[in-house]
C-alpha cells in the first residue's frame, strides 16, 4: 500500500463540475463569432471512384454561398490523416464512402447543406475491397500503388516504410510446439466499432490578420497546433488552438482533423470566421473507429497448463488511409518462452481505422483470452490458477516492470468476486437461462516522458497552473490541480488551472496514451520543486510580485517497462431461447499505481468497462458488400450501451508503489477497456459451453451456435 | 469524500479568466460569444424559455435546439446527433422531456421551455445538479444537460422513482463515457429531496 498524502488520493469532485452541470461549459460548437459562416462537406457515395469532373457553378451561385473547396482548387495535405501516404484534404480518386469531395461555406448551415446538392460530380466507379484478408489476395484492386499491404509503422512514423507484417519473435516456435503436450488452434474475428464520443467534430477558424485561431475539440492542443501550422504552412506563433471543454474522443480527436484545415482555408478565402460542423453520420464514417481484425492462434501447452509456444497471425483493416498502428496485442500479458506474432495491416475501402481507447488491446485480448480459456477448460484447470501460473512477470519475459500488482489483482479480485463460489463447469447448467463466469487480464503502458508545466504564485497565495491539457472527460484538470496542491503543500482551492489554449499554456503530450498524469503531472511536480526553492530563497511574493517556475522534464525508465494492469471478473446470464446476454456482476480490479483522485478514476474504470461491453455485445459498423456503403452509422444502428443495458461495475484499486510518475501514479484511462471483451467472451462460454468466435456476441450468434 | 463547497466552485469559475489576464506576459484576449441574429424572412414565434419571454423570427424548418443555441444563445443544450438518437439536446416542453433536435421551433410557439440554464436559481443549484457533481456524473459533460433534464422530468412526475423507473426514464440519454452508474446514483440520491422546483 502507498503512504497517505494530504490532497492526492482523496476523492474530490471535479473543479469544473459546476460548469458542466449548469451548461456554462463552453465546447467548441458553442463559440459564435460575428459574421460567422457555416460550412458543410460533400462526401463520396462510392467506396472507390475516380472523379472525372466537378461542376460547382450552380452551387457557387446559390443564395448565401461564399466559397467552395474541391481537389481542383485546394491542394492542401492533411498530414495527420495518413502517416504513410500523401492524403490531401480532397482526394482523387476517392477511396471510401465518406471521403471528402468538396466543402462549402455559406451564411447559414441550411444554405451550406442546400448548396452541396447543387455540386455536380462525375464519378468513374472502381473496384473496391472491404475485408483485410481479401485485400491482400493476388488480384485485389490496389487502393494505393504497390498493393494493399500497408508498411510497418512505429509511433513516430511519417512517410513510406517497409511493406511487411509487423512481427515480433522470441525463442523458437517449432521447438516450443514440439515440446508441448497439446497444441490448440483457433480463429477469432473482431469488427470495426466507433469511438462515438458525444461531441461531434466541429472546427471554428478565425483569422485576425495573418494569425489563425482554431476552436476545435482536440485531445492534444500541442499536436493539433503543430499539425495545423505545418499543413497551412504557417509559423507556430501564427496559429492558436483553443479547446476549453471537449465532449469525449477516446482516441479519435488525437490528431488535427481535416475539418480544422478546411475551416481555416475557407475562412482565409472568405475573410470571415467559418464554423465547420460534422454530422453524427459523418463522425461515424469519416473520422475513424477501431480496426476490424481476424486473428489466427496456435498455442502449445504442457499438461499442467504451462505455456510453451504462442503463434498469432492477424489481419487488420485500416481503411484506405493509414492513421493507426493496426496492432493486435494481448499475447504480451503471458509468459511463454517461444512466441511469434505477425500482424498484416491492410488498406481497405472502408472507414478509416485508428485509435480508440487502448487501441490494439480489447480485440487482441478477446482472441488470446478466448483460446487460453478454452485450453484451461480442456485441461480442467481453474482459469484463476491458469492465470496465476502464466501471466507476465517481466515484460516479454525479459524486461522488469517498475511495479506490478498483476498477481495481487488476480488473487484479490477472485476473492472479491467470490470466484470459487460462483464457478461451475462450462455448459453444465440445466434450463433455458444459464449463468457463467469469466475473467481476463490485461495492461497498458504507463509511459513517462516529456511534458511541461508553468506555475505562477501571486501575493494572494493563488497558484496559477498553466498546462496544455484539454480535459477529454478524464478529469485531467482536477488531477493536475490536485498534483499541484499536493506538491506545493497548499489547499486545492488556491489552484487555478489554465489549460486548453496554445497561447496560454506550454507543451503537453496530450490526452492520449493515458499519459497526461504521468507526463504532465510529473512536470508539475518538477516545477513545484523549483518554485519551493524560490520561495525558500526569496520568501513569498509581495504586491505585484509573482514567482514563476517552469519545468519540462524528460524522464526515462532505464531498462524497465512501466505498466498499469487490470483484471476483470464477470458473471453473465444467457437466455438460450432468445439469445440475450445480461451482465449480473462485474468486478474490475486495477493496478494504476497511486490513484490521484479515486472518485474520477473509478468513473474512468466504470465507463471503460461499459464501453467494452458495448463492443463485446452490440457494436459493429456493418457494410453492404455489394455497394461498400456503411449501413448503420449512428447511435441507434451501433446500439451503444444505454441506461437500461448496463450493470453496476464494482471497482477496486490495488495501489502498488511505483518510483516514477507524480507520487507513483500510473495510467488510468485506457486499461479499463482492455480485458472486457475477453472476460465477457469467457463468461458466455462458461454459461453455454460453446465459444462465440466472432464479435459482437449478438443474439443471432448465440442462438445459431446453440441450434 | 472531501467536500468542496458550491461557493468555491463559483469563485473559481468567476475569477479564472480575469486574474490570468492581469499578468501582462501571458495576457490574451478572450473571445466574445455572440448569438446569431434571426433571419429576416420567416415567422415570429413566442417562446417562454426558463420563465423569460422571447419573440423570435424563425424559418419553418428550424429545429427548437438551433433556435435555443444559435439565436437565443442558450448553448447549454448540446447537439450530439441531430436525429433523435442520443438525448444530448433534451429540454422540457411544458414540463415533459423532449428531444429539441427533433422538434420544430414553430411547434413550440406559445409553449414553456426549460433548459439546463434554468435549473439553478442564481447561485442555488438544483439538488440534481449538486448530486451530479458529488457523484461525478459528468465525465466529458457533453450529455450532462440532457441527462439532467430527463432526470428533472422524471422527478417532476415521480419524486421517488425506483431504480428501474429511473433507468427507463433516462434510457433515451446516451453517455458514451458510459458513466451510467454515476448518473443513476445521482438521480436516486436526489429522489425524495424535493428537487421538483419549476
Amino acid at each position: 500500500m502507498v503512504e497517505e498524502l494530504k490532497t492526492v488520493g482523496h476523492s474530490t469532485p471535479r473543479i469544473d463540475g459546476l460548469q458542466r452541470v449548469t451548461g456554462r461549459a463552453t465546447y467548441s460548437a458553442d463559440v459564435q463569432l460575428p459574421d460567422m459562416l457555416y460550412a458543410r462537406v460533400l462526401r463520396s457515395p462510392h467506396p472507390h471512384a475516380r472523379i472525372l469532373g466537378i461542376d460547382v457553378a450552380r452551387a457557387l451561385a446559390a443564395p448565401g454561398v461564399k466559397a467552395i473547396l474541391t481537389h481542383e482548387n485546394c491542394r492542401l495535405v492533411w498530414s495527420s490523416g495518413d502517416r504513410v501516404n500523401k492524403r490531401y484534404l480532397f482526394n482523387n480518386p476517392v477511396r471510401f464512402v465518406g471521403d471528402a469531395v468538396a466543402a462549402v461555406a455559406a451564411t447559414n448551415r441550411h444554405l451550406a447543406e442546400e448548396a452541396l446538392k447543387l455540386i455536380q460530380v462525375e464519378y468513374q466507379p472502381l473496384d473496391f475491397v472491404l475485408d483485410a484478408e481479401e485485400a491482400l489476395q493476388p488480384g485485389a484492386v490496389e487502393i494505393h500503388p504497390g498493393g494493399n499491404l500497408s508498411p510497418i509503422i512505429s509511433f513516430r512514423t511519417t512517410g513510406p516504410g517497409e511493406r511487411a507484417p509487423s512481427t515480433y519473435v522470441r525463442g523458437d516456435l517449432e521447438k516450443g510446439f514440439a515440446a508441448s503436450d497439446f497444441v490448440f488452434e483457433d480463429r477469432y474475428v473482431s469488427k470495426h466499432v466507433n469511438n462515438a464520443q458525444m461531441e461531434p467534430r466541429v472546427a471554428l477558424a478565425h483569422w485576425e490578420g495573418d494569425k489563425l485561431t482554431v476552436w476545435t475539440p482536440t485531445q492534444g492542443i500541442s499536436n493539433c497546433h503543430r499539425d495545423i501550422a505545418r499543413d497551412m504552412n504557417l509559423a507556430l506563433e501564427k496559429v492558436r488552438v483553443v479547446c476549453q471543454y471537449m465532449g469525449g474522443g477516446f482516441g479519435n480527436k488525437n490528431q488535427c482533423q481535416d475539418s480544422d484545415l478546411m475551416a481555416a482555408q475557407l475562412a482565409k478565402e472568405t475573410g470571415r470566421p467559418v464554423k465547420l460542423e460534422l454530422s453524427r453520420k459523418e463522425d461515424f464514417v469519416c473520422v475513424h473507429g477501431r480496426w476490424a481484425t481476424s486473428q489466427n492462434y496456435k498455442v502449445g501447452v504442457l499438461k499442467d497448463g504451462t505455456l510453451q509456444a504462442i503463434q498469432m497471425r492477424g489481419y487488420s483493416a485500416m481503411g484506405p488511409y493509414r492513421k493507426g498502428s493496426g496492432g493486435i496485442s494481448g499475447v504480451e500479458y503471458f509468459r511463454c518462452p517461444n512466441v511469434k506474432t505477425e500482424v498484416y495491416a491492410a488498406y481497405t475501402n472502408t472507414a478509416v481505422s485508428a485509435n480508440f481507447r487502448g487501441p490494439p488491446y480489447p480485440q487482441g485480448v478477446f482472441g488470446i483470452a478466448s483460446i487460453l480459456d478454452d485450453i484451461s477448460h480442456e485441461l480442467k484447470i481453474d482459469p484463476v490458477d491458469f492465470y496465476l501460473k502464466n501471466v507476465t512477470r517481466k515484460y516479454r519475459d525479459s524486461i522488469p516492470y517498475t511495479s506490478s500488482g498483476l498477481l495481487e489483482c488476480i488473487r484479490q479480485g477472485a476473492e472479491w468476486f467470490e470466484w470459487k463460489k460462483r464457478r461451475h463447469p462450462a455448459g453444465s447448467q440445466q434450463g433455458p437461462i444459464k449463468t457463467g463466469i469469466g475473467l481476463a487480464a490485461g495492461g497498458f503502458g504507463a509511459s513517462v516522458g516529456r511534458s511541461s508545466a508553468v506555475l505562477r504564485l501571486d501575493s494572494d497565495g493563488r497558484l496559477w497552473l498553466h498546462v496544455g491539457v484539454t480535459d477529454i472527460g478524464t478529469g485531467a484538470k482536477t488531477t493536475m490541480a490536485l498534483i499541484a496542491a499536493e506538491a506545493m503543500g497548499i489547499d486545492l482551492d488556491k489552484v487555478q488551472v489554465i489549460s486548453g489554449d496554445t497561447d496560454r499554456t506550454p507543451y503537453s503530450v496530450g490526452e492520449s496514451g493515458s499519459r497526461t498524469t504521468s507526463h504532465t503531472g510529473y512536470a508539475i511536480v518538477e516545477a513545484a520543486k523549483d518554485l519551493k526553492q524560490q520561495l525558500a530563497a526569496s520568501g513569498p511574493p509581495q504586491g505585484d510580485e509573482v514567482l514563476i517556475a517552469e519545468a519540462t522534464p524528460s524522464p526515462s525508465l532505464e531498462g524497465m517497462v512501466r505498466y498499469s494492469f487490470a483484471v476483470h471478473f464477470v458473471e453473465v446470464e444467457v437466455d438460450t431461447e432468445l439469445g440475450g446476454v445480461r451482465v449480473l456482476k462485474y468486478v474490475a480490479v486495477h493496478d494504476s499505481g497511486r490513484i490521484i483522485n479515486p472518485l474520477t478514476a473509478a468513473s474512468q474504470v466504470q465507463g471503460g468497462v461499459i464501453q467494452g461491453l458495448g463492443m463485446a455485445l452490440h457494436e459493429e459498423l456493418l457494410y453492404d458488400e455489394n455497394t461498400g456503403i456503411p449501413l448503420n452509422p449512428g447511435y441507434y444502428g451501433a446500439r451503444v450501451m444505454t441506461h437500461v443495458d448496463v450493470p453496476n461495475v464494482e471497482v477496486h484499486f490495488v495501489e502498488t508503489e511505483d518510483a516514477y510518475g507524480p507520487f507513483g501514479a500510473k495510467a488510468v484511462g485506457e486499461p479499463p477497456i482492455v480485458p472486457v471483451v475477453g472476460a465477457l467472451s469467457n463468461a458466455v462460454f462458461n454459461a453455454i459451453g460453446i465459444r462465440i468466435k466472432e464479435l459482437p456476441i449478438t443474439r443471432d450468434k448465440i442462438i445459431g451456435a446453440l441450434s | 469524500m472531501k467536500p468542496i463547497s458550491r461557493r468555491s466552485f463559483l469563485e473559481r469559475s468567476g475569477t479564472g479568466m480575469a486574474a490570468a489576464a492581469a499578468i501582462p506576459a501571458l495576457e490574451v484576449p478572450t473571445f466574445q460569444s455572440q448569438p446569431q441574429p434571426a433571419e429576416e424572412r420567416g415567422r415570429e414565434v413566442h417562446l417562454k424559455v426558463n420563465g423569460k419571454d422571447h419573440r423570435v423570427k424563425v424559418e419553418d424548418h428550424w429545429t427548437l435546439v438551433e433556435v435555443l443555441r444559435d439565436h437565443l444563445g442558450l448553448t447549454g443544450t448540446r447537439v450530439g446527433c441531430d436525429r433523435g438518437e442520443c438525448g444530448a439536446c433534451t429540454v422540457l416542453l411544458d414540463g415533459k422531456s423532449l428531444y429539441a433536435c427533433s422538434y420544430l421551433a414553430v411547434w413550440a410557439d406559445g409553449k414553456e421551455i426549460s433548459t439546463v440554464e434554468g435549473l439553478a436559481e442564481g447561485d442555488q443549484l438544483d439538488p440534481l445538479q449538486e448530486a451530479f457533481i458529488e457523484h461525478d456524473g459528468p465525465q466529458c459533460g457533453f450529455c450532462t444537460s440532457g441527462q439532467l433534464m430527463s432526470a428533472k422530468a422524471l422527478l417532476n412526475q415521480n419524486p421517488n422513482p425506483t431504480e428501474e423507473e429511473a433507468r427507463q426514464a433516462l434510457a433515451g440519454n446516451i453517455c458514451r463515457c458510459s458513466n451510467f452508474n454515476r448518473y443513476l446514483e445521482a438521480v436516486l440520491a436526489t429522489s425524495g429531496k424535493g428537487s421538483s422546483r419549476g
